[in-house]
């Protein structure tokens, strides 16, 4: 199965700050040392889902990551450097170029780690269409082989393998090409939360679905019908990893588990501060490995991102019961280095590649 | 010898060197542009130097139109700043990281979030170096039918660092997670902005802790008279490029002379010259090194780029070995524009002469000698009115990097010119700047 985790400082609970938060908890460190046991656990990577791009007008909220999500993933890249990266960045707040230009940059820096999950602008699905497609015309600005580095003859590219795009839309003029070679891994990979009108977006751009259902049985039903939807769009299920939000609520007895839910019950105001939505699981380590499992098995979900309600019981999931899924044999250990490679998500060819290929 | 006031170093990083032909030297490591563990490893050799800090430019666009010219050199793609420096600062521990983004093409408040993480990630080591974008090949990266002129662009960018100011104001010191407080946040430390301007509408604040340096280091390179004013309101620490003594402190001068109607001192701005220093163990090793480099440079890459300087299309109806054509000015970057024209007539120097000069370190001061020779050009400008540091841009990296390290910074530390060991651990602390007054943003 494919794993994601969702990193906040103190948990995706809103009061989880009340357990032992200090201002260190909000720092680089201590979110690095989150990531590393995810890296460690095996996970293919950790999301920042940045409050969905909704900006903070009077505060910070303790469930969100008091840094930039862009900045903070090139810098987690240079420190761990197996597990791969999603930011979370909309389209309302970036110009195409320079969103399309970070993204590329943090694919540099993490030699092929990172992903953008592509928030998009309420009732604006033309222009998000436009946007989405230009980003990745983008990131093909450069043929894989056009860096020759021929110091003889002069040479620092094949000319003849620069794209410039001279894009001219209903919304964006964007001449390009980008000023950075193509990714390690072809392009970034795109994510997408599934809601709404975003869903038909997704089914042309989105590599890999973020469900935010509260139940596995409504995440199977949101799976099963977008995999309708990307065939009807002419794309291969196989192209896509669909992936469930989860939220464990870990204890040593079904019982404890219980009451640790009850105490971490979501008020109303809770659910607004809080910008994900989950399906919770409630149980002992081998109860939730059963129940992911189960899940797995039952429908068209390829896996789970991980939202820890505190901490402590993120640490739980990695300490017992990523080693109950690894006895199941549900976590591979994953060969390559990109995040692709972790997806198991072919690596894009090159437009002019992919058209001599058909012909 | 000692000295109360020291040199501020600045190390400008660039691929695989500031000279144009740098990655053909058969030293260069050709795909250093995109290899994040060079730029890690430059950043640590400048940093034992004790440097204040890393500097990188910025343009969101290939830099050359046409694309045969282009190829021709290491310049048209490469790391995306920010990006890059938040890289490199959780792989140092002291030195400053400033990156340049453009008021045109950002907007307030996603710039001033994007330094203000930069600044929290490094522990207060940030700083901004504005522009305003006057290529056109940016322009037309951002649906922009042409070019504003030059007032309009730096009306915009004046509103744009007020607003970045603001922003990066509104969280005072403690505002999150106070021992026994009752709720995350102390909203008597909190000022949300409110600025609706002629350009922008910003609202909120930045998430995130207060900076420990207050607020990140500005910095400019303007050299217009309006980019002049920007500085002496705004900056804390100003670029320039100037060939000569003189120019140099003539400029030197004049910023500093419009500080005061500010209410601010000449010592609250650090003027750092560009210095494109070639070192050898006697001049004429160091010599050859320039001339090996030198003659690395196509005559077409070097023609390219003076015209791109020139802002104008194209120099190659003009005979090679002939002198520079009468040309008009343009709205664009005026003041490199007139350095240039002014450098060929005072040197009667041929179109191509002028290129391969300029090609070599684009228009910024180059000094070829040894370790001595470097430090008394340095100590000179220093002493004598036209720097209170400099932007070192080794034409090689990283042995051009390592070189000034291992035998210049030396030698400044033994005229007492350059510090043992950082001062702070802020780039603010480092500059020797005050904290700015905290004002309540509104």
């Amino acid at each position: 199965m494919h794993l994601g985790f969702s990193l906040t400082p103190f948990g995706h609970h809103p009061s989880a700050w009340r357990e032992g938060g200090t201002p260190e908890k909000l720092g680089f460190d201590a979110l690095l040392s989150q990531v590393e046991q995810a890296e460690e656990a095996g996970f293919d990577f950790v999301l920042l889902a940045d409050r969905l791009g909704q900006r903070p007008t009077d505060d910070l909220s303790p469930v969100a990551t008091p840094f930039e999500p862009t900045t903070l993933v090139a810098a987690l890249a240079t420190r761990a450097r197996r597990i791969g990266f999603l930011a979370a960045a909309a389209t309302a707040q970036h110009e195409p170029y320079n969103l399309a230009r970070r993204f590329a940059s943090l694919d540099q820096i993490s030699r092929g780690r990172t992903g953008w999950v592509a928030l998009p602008t309420a009732g604006d699905p033309g222009r998000d269409a436009e946007y989405l497609g230009l980003v990745r015309a983008l990131w093909d600005s450069w043929e894989d082989d056009a860096f020759i580095y021929d110091k003889a003859a002069g040479r620092f590219f094949e000319p003849g393998k620069m794209r410039v795009l001279g894009h001219k839309g209903e919304h964006f003029a964007v001449r390009g090409p980008l000023n950075v070679n193509r990714s390690p891994q072809g392009r970034p990979v795109v994510a997408q939360f599934l809601n709404g009108e975003a869903r038909v977006l997704a089914a042309h751009h989105a590599e890999l679905i973020l469900l935010q259902e509260a139940t596995p049985e409504n995440a199977n039903e949101a799976a099963d019908d977008f995999a309708h939807l990307l065939e009807a769009n002419g794309r291969r299920r196989e192209d896509v990893r669909i992936l469930a939000n989860v939220v464990p609520v870990i204890g040593e007895s079904s019982e404890a588990a219980q009451a640790a839910s009850h105490a971490l019950r979501f008020s109303e105001a809770d659910r607004a501060m809080q910008p994900l939505s989950a399906a919770r699981l409630v149980g002992t380590p081998v109860e939730i490995a059963d129940a992911l499992a189960q899940w797995l098995g039952a429908g068209q979900v390829d896996g789970f991102t991980i939202l820890p309600p505190t901490v402590a019981i993120g640490n739980l999931f990695f300490s017992d019961v990523v080693p109950e899924l690894r006895r199941r044999g549900l976590i591979e250990t994953k060969s390559g280095f990109t995040l692709r490679d972790r997806l198991g998500l072919s690596r894009p060819f090159y437009p002019a590649a992919e058209l001599e290929r058909v012909s | 010898m000692s000295h109360d006031r020291q040199m501020k170093l600045g190390a400008f990083l660039m691929a695989g060197g500031h000279h144009i032909a740098a990655w053909r030297h058969p030293d260069a490591y050709a795909s250093a542009g995109v290899d994040i563990d060079h730029f890690i490893a430059l950043a640590q050799i400048a940093e034992k130097g004790k440097f204040d800090m890393l500097f990188v430019e910025d343009a969101a666009a290939i830099r050359e139109r046409n694309p045969e010219m282009a190829s021709q050199a290491a310049r048209s793609t490469g790391f995306e700043p920010l990006s890059l420096l938040a890289a490199l600062a959780v792989n140092t521990s002291h030195i400053g990281l400033v990156a340049t983004a453009s008021t045109s093409y950002n907007e307030p408040y996603g710039l001033a979030r994007t330094f203000a993480s930069l600044d929290q990630l490094s522990g207060g080591r940030a700083g901004w170096n504005l522009v305003t974008s006057a290529s056109e090949l940016e322009a037309e990266n951002f649906a922009s039918s042409g070019l504003r002129p030059h007032s309009e662009r730096y009306e915009r960018a004046d509103e744009f660092a007020d607003a970045a100011l603001a922003l990066w104001d509104a969280v005072d010191d403690g505002a999150y997670l106070l021992q026994d407080a009752g709720s995350f946040a102390d909203r008597t430390k909190l000022h949300p902005v409110h600025r609706h301007g002629k350009h922008f509408a910003v609202d909120g604040v930045l998430e995130g802790q207060c900076s420990v340096q207050r607020r990140p280091i500005m910095v400019q390179a303007g050299a217009s008279d309006v980019g002049k004013e920007l500085a002496a309101r705004t900056a804390d620490v100003v670029f320039a490029a100037s060939q000569t003594l003189g120019e140099a402190q003539a400029y030197y001068a004049d910023l500093k002379s419009r500080l005061a109607k500010y209410g601010r001192q000449p010592d609250d701005i650090k003027i750092m010259p560009g210095i494109s220093p070639i070192v050898g163990a006697t001049e004429a090793e160091a010599k050859a090194k320039y001339r090996a480099l030198q003659e690395l440079i196509p005559d077409a890459v070097g023609v390219a780029l003076l015209a791109s300087y020139l802002s104008i299309q194209d120099l190659s109806a003009y005979p090679l070995d002939g002198p520079l054509p009468d040309m008009p000015q343009t709205n664009l970057i005026q003041s490199r524009q007139q350095l240039i024209i002014d450098l060929g007539k005072r040197e009667k120097l041929s179109i191509r002469e002028l290129a391969r000069h300029f090609a070599g370190a684009r228009g910024h001061w180059q000094v070829a000698g040894t370790p001595e020779q470097i430090a008394d050009a340095m100590e000179e400008r220093f002493t004598e009115g036209a720097a209170d540091g400099f932007n070192v841009m080794a034409p090689l990296f990283p042995s051009g990097l390592e070189d000034f390290v291992t035998h210049v910074v030396p030698e400044l530390r033994r005229r007492g010119l350059f510090r043992e060991d950082y001062e702070g651990r802020t780039l603010r602390q480092n500059l020797g700047l005050s904290a700015p007054l905290h004002k309540k943003a509104g």
